[in-house]
């Protein structure tokens, strides 16, 4: 992320900051249908690790739950 | 399921049917950052409920409450503390966390709590730590981010 971006995102932090936590909520909870992963009441795992293999195997990649990239990965390990 | 009920004050909602049946837990995720003043955007709510039989129950009660249908399957792998669940037959999603990656205890993250926003939060620095270790995409967009709202939220509350 270039730094005069993050400079923007730190200023909507600011502002975001002086909402009520009501408007918090507002504007940060809202539906977005996610293929699969909303097709079914409910599901469980016995380890997180048994989710996210759950997900890499059956989620679109597009949604981001599947495996890091080497650049992503890279990314990882430097914030 | 029954979506047209959709409300964004769904963690209002959630904290208030928890509080009633005593439910020991603390928002954990985006959703909780979102509380404390992240400027993200979220569909369900994840909350990291201490993991025992008795609290188990009582999320029960307060997800039936809330209008979530509950089966008796389910039921059952709430009692029994999976190490993660996920609710979407209710108005909105709800996960269940009871062992999120990256955080080694309850108590000792209950002992870090924020409560600066009225509902208990994980420490936003346990909610980075917990989307590190999950170290998926998703998590890589959004770290840097959170890292930036760390910094600007820790120097509000001084």
């Amino acid at each position: 992320m270039k730094d005069d971006d993050l400079k923007d995102f730190r200023r909507q932090c600011e502002r975001s900051l002086q909402r009520s936590v009501e408007e918090r909520m507002r504007y940060g909870f809202c539906y977005v249908y996610k293929p699969v992963l909303d097709d079914a009441p409910w599901r469980s795992f016995d380890s997180m690790a048994a989710y996210r293999k759950w997900c890499r195997e059956n989620l679109p990649e597009y949604l981001g739950y599947g495996e890091l990239t080497p650049l992503q990965k890279e990314i990882l390990d430097a914030t | 399921m029954p979506r047209d009920l959709f409300s964004p004050v769904q963690a209002q909602d959630v904290a208030g049917a928890f509080e009633a049946h005593q439910v020991d837990y603390m928002f954990i995720g985006k959703s909780g950052a979102i509380l404390l003043g992240y400027p993200g955007t979220t569909q369900d709510v994840d909350v990291y409920p201490r993991k025992d039989p008795e609290n188990g129950a009582r999320i029960i009660g307060a997800l039936k409450d809330l209008g979530f249908a509950l089966d008796h399957n389910l039921e059952d792998e709430i009692i029994g503390g999976k190490d993660f669940i996920q609710i979407k037959s209710g108005p909105f999603d709800i996960d269940l966390v009871f062992a999120p990656d990256g955080i080694e205890s309850y108590s000792e993250a209950k002992s870090r709590m924020d409560i600066s926003s009225g509902f208990p939060v994980l420490n936003i620095r346990d909610i980075i730590a917990s989307k590190r270790s999950a170290g998926r995409p998703r998590d890589v967009v959004e770290l840097p981010l959170l890292e930036a709202f760390r910094d600007v939220y820790e120097k509000d509350q001084k």
